[in-house]
């Protein structure tokens, strides 16, 4: 055996399984199929605006021809181009009518560098939710089995925020919060107000404000407030596989990283009942080549994960490695997003703040929590909140010239807030990602095919979302309220899941409560594709505490000899 | 659409639009620049051109207690835009609106906009800012913005006009407007 483990995927997820495994002496040999990337080295985020190319803005041809899909993401510009795929090289298919947005990054480090950063952790409502209402599996754990695994990775990512004290949305290890503004502390009183049982609180977020020690050792400092995070952090202030869990790995002398390398498809050796070797290519050279390990973890990212499953076909296996329920692909889920209201707030011209806070507010769910009357859908959804004075590029979009013009926007505008939902999505079979059989990729490798739809209850939280929203605005005083809108395809949220989902019953989930498959003994999934259900919250938190927690159970399997 | 058919298409629209407004004089000593500005594979912000870009830019963003459009660089800035940013269709669009500022100097005034005294230049743009955002013309609201950009995302603009700092270092969430100063640049 070349390892003791190999973990596909260098985002979040296999950087989290990489240190926990290197750290219980695990042997681990790391496959990225992206190019390399050198913290800090590699990163624009020292630029002044002045010399960012084109001030932030991709070539329109460019975009339009290489960047379609990618070009839709909020964090997309010409500073943090680098982080997103050509969309022209890496093709998918959807059906026509049924566009899905699969946004990437292949690079060490995946969507670690530009994820948002927001940092929830989930409850017994959303473990629960399937066995409340039968919408979904049961999940084959509880809050009480992942709540120490997020306080391990909560601690050593850093996270910034405040306890509240609220059961769907359980506190957690938290540095100093970063503080409500002036127009937010105001908003948040008359919605709690109004709405006793809706919070409003300062958004929980992976930027360290209270570094540790073991943090500085890493080589990371405190958040410096410029808000460039999108083009990767020189301070390793927020948390990502370059600043935290891949810098920790390499301590510890365990970790091999080899980048260029895409993983075609495993192989199955049958008498064993394992995964026998990982065949990859390498992106340039297109030469293959295998590696073996004891272990091996997906970590993927759910479509990618998903596409080696389905491209991992034996005699044994003839619908995908790891598919006898046949939930390899399907039950892909999202958030609804483009929900919410936008509004301006005629006071408070008299204040402002200082530095640029890179995140924002959040109010947790309270539809079919704390709220259960008149409500006409399942499970709920949550607010981001986003508030700050309105910029001198309001001169754009107002009627002004000349040295009046100047003199206006010398000074702040109007108060904008805007609370941006995100809805749960129930997870349905149809809704899947398929080998796509006619087409394959420069590499050999068939593409995938993304059928995906949100159904009536998305529709029907995403009205009540909007309304909502709107009415929390107008009972605060704004004005010029207006819908997000329109509602966003699924993927725009970049929290796709649930490919290859945790469950109790093999028959109906591919992957145990460990996030070892069923069928394989031998082979882990701990991307966002073991999802059961999607809750509203985002994400990223409970793949850190999965991953972390799958790890050091393949670890203990390890050292007892059983795998 | 085609580059060669969206010049075309410009010209027309241009012609007609000074055959509507400007009458037979003004048509006439455009043509030529017109006709120049279009042709095949030049550079379309040159000599004349780019004087009218830098006058415009000025008067949209004049030199005050600070430094206006010219001094923050903002004319090159366009250009660069025009020709590494902007599709051909975005940069035909932006041409067109300095034509057409052109010929409302030449419409209201009977004399080019670079002929014209700092106040009536201000007074041209002024119109063409309020009919332009009165029609939502959304190719004003491009070159504008732009302009904006240029100017408040330039050193000067963001470190003398308005306030910016590289590494703020901190968040102070909710203070007084006074002790803050100007707005902040991003």
């Amino acid at each position: 055996m070349d390892f003791d483990a190999i973990v596909v995927g260098s985002g979040i997820t296999g950087g989290w399984v990489a240190k926990e495994l290197c750290e219980r002496g695990v042997k681990t040999l790391l496959l990225e199929r992206g190019r390399n990337v050198e913290h800090k080295v590699d990163y624009l985020d020292f630029a002044a605006p002045w010399q960012v190319p084109n001030r932030g803005r991709v070539p329109e041809e460019e975009k339009a021809q290489h960047y379609a899909i990618q070009g839709t993401n909020y964090a997309f510009n010409s500073a943090s181009k680098q982080w997103w795929v050509r969309d022209s090289e890496h093709p998918y298919s959807t059906p026509p009518d049924r566009p899905f947005s699969w946004i990437r990054g292949y690079h060490l480090g995946g969507r670690s560098i530009t994820w948002g950063r927001q940092t929830y952790r989930l409850s017994d409502y959303d473990f629960g939710a399937g066995r409340r209402d039968g919408k979904s599996i049961d999940w084959p754990i509880r809050y009480a089995d992942l709540s120490p695994w997020y306080d391990r990775v909560e601690r050593f990512a850093g996270v910034s925020g405040s306890n509240e004290g609220l059961e769907q949305l359980p506190d957690g290890q938290f540095m100093a919060p970063m503080g409500l503004n002036c127009l937010e502390r105001a908003f948040k009183d008359k919605v709690e107000e109004i709405h006793p049982t809706r919070r409003v609180t300062v958004a929980r977020c992976a930027h360290l404000t209270e570094p540790t020690a073991e943090h500085i050792a890493l080589g990371r400092g405190p958040c410096q407030m410029r808000n460039v995070c999108d083009r990767g952090c020189g301070y390793g202030a927020y948390f990502s596989s370059l600043s935290a869990t891949l810098p920790a790995a390499k301590k510890t002398g365990n970790l091999t990283i080899v980048t260029d390398a895409i993983v075609e498809r495993l192989d199955y050796d049958h008498a064993k009942r394992r995964v026998s070797g990982v065949r990859v290519i390498d992106a340039n050279t297109r030469q293959g080549k295998s590696y073996q390990a004891r272990v091996v973890f997906l970590c993927a990212s759910t479509i990618g994960t998903a596409q080696i499953l389905l491209s991992s076909r034996s005699e044994f296996f003839p619908n995908g490695l790891a598919n006898r329920s046949d939930a390899v692909g399907r039950y892909l889920m999202d958030h609804v997003v483009g929900l919410g209201a936008v509004g301006t707030h005629p006071g408070f011209l008299d204040r402002y703040y200082y530095g640029r806070r890179p995140s924002g507010f959040y109010l947790p769910r309270y539809a079919n929590i704390t709220e259960n009357e008149d409500v006409d859908f399942l499970r709920g959804f949550a607010f981001q909140g986003y508030t700050s004075r309105s910029s001198w590029s309001r001169g754009g979009n107002e009627v002004g010239v000349g040295a009046e013009l100047k003199q206006k926007l010398r000074t702040p505008g109007r108060w904008e807030m805007r609370l941006v939902g995100f809805g749960e999505m129930l997870p349905r079979a149809d809704n899947r990602v398929t080998l796509d059989e006619k087409r394959i990729d420069k590499w050999g490798i068939p593409l995938v095919h993304i059928d995906c739809t949100h159904g009536e209850n998305e529709r029907l939280l995403g009205e009540r979302a909007n309304r909502d929203a709107a009415a929390m605005l107008a009972a605060a005083g704004f004005e010029n309220i207006q819908a997000n809108g329109p509602v966003r395809p699924p993927g725009h949220s970049v929290h796709e899941m649930g490919t290859a989902r945790m469950g109790l019953d093999p028959a109906t989930s591919v992957l145990n409560r460990y996030n070892r498959t069923h069928d394989v003994a031998n082979l882990f999934v701990t991307d966002g594709s073991c999802m059961a259900s999607s809750g509203t919250a985002n994400p990223s938190l409970t793949y850190m505490a999965l991953s972390a927690r799958a790890a050091n159970y393949a670890a203990d399997l390890l050292t007892s000899g059983e795998i | 659409m085609s580059e060669t058919a969206s010049k075309v298409d410009r010209r027309a629209i241009l012609l007609g639009v000074l055959c509507l407004a400007g009458g037979v004089t003004a048509l006439t000593r455009m043509s030529t620049r017109v006709v120049a500005a279009v042709g095949a594979n030049g550079p379309e912000l040159d000599g004349e051109r780019f004087a009218l870009l830098e006058q415009v830019a000025e008067t949209l963003i004049p030199t005050t207690d600070t430094p206006g459009a010219i001094a923050s660089g903002v004319p090159e800035f366009v250009r660069m835009m025009l020709n590494d940013w902007a599709s051909d269709e975005t940069r035909a669009a932006l041409l067109g609106v300095l034509d057409g500022i052109e010929s409302k100097a030449w419409n209201k005034h009977g004399r080019g906009f670079l002929e014209l005294p700092a106040d009536r230049r201000l007074e041209v743009i002024r119109i063409v800012d309020e009919e332009a955002f009165a029609r939502q013309d959304g190719a004003w609201r491009k070159f504008k913005g732009l302009v904006l950009v240029g100017y408040y995302h330039s050193e000067i603009g963001a470190t003398q006009e308005l306030r910016f700092e590289l590494v703020p270092g901190a968040w102070r969430s909710c203070l007084p407007l006074v002790e803050v100063g100007r707005a902040s640049a991003v």
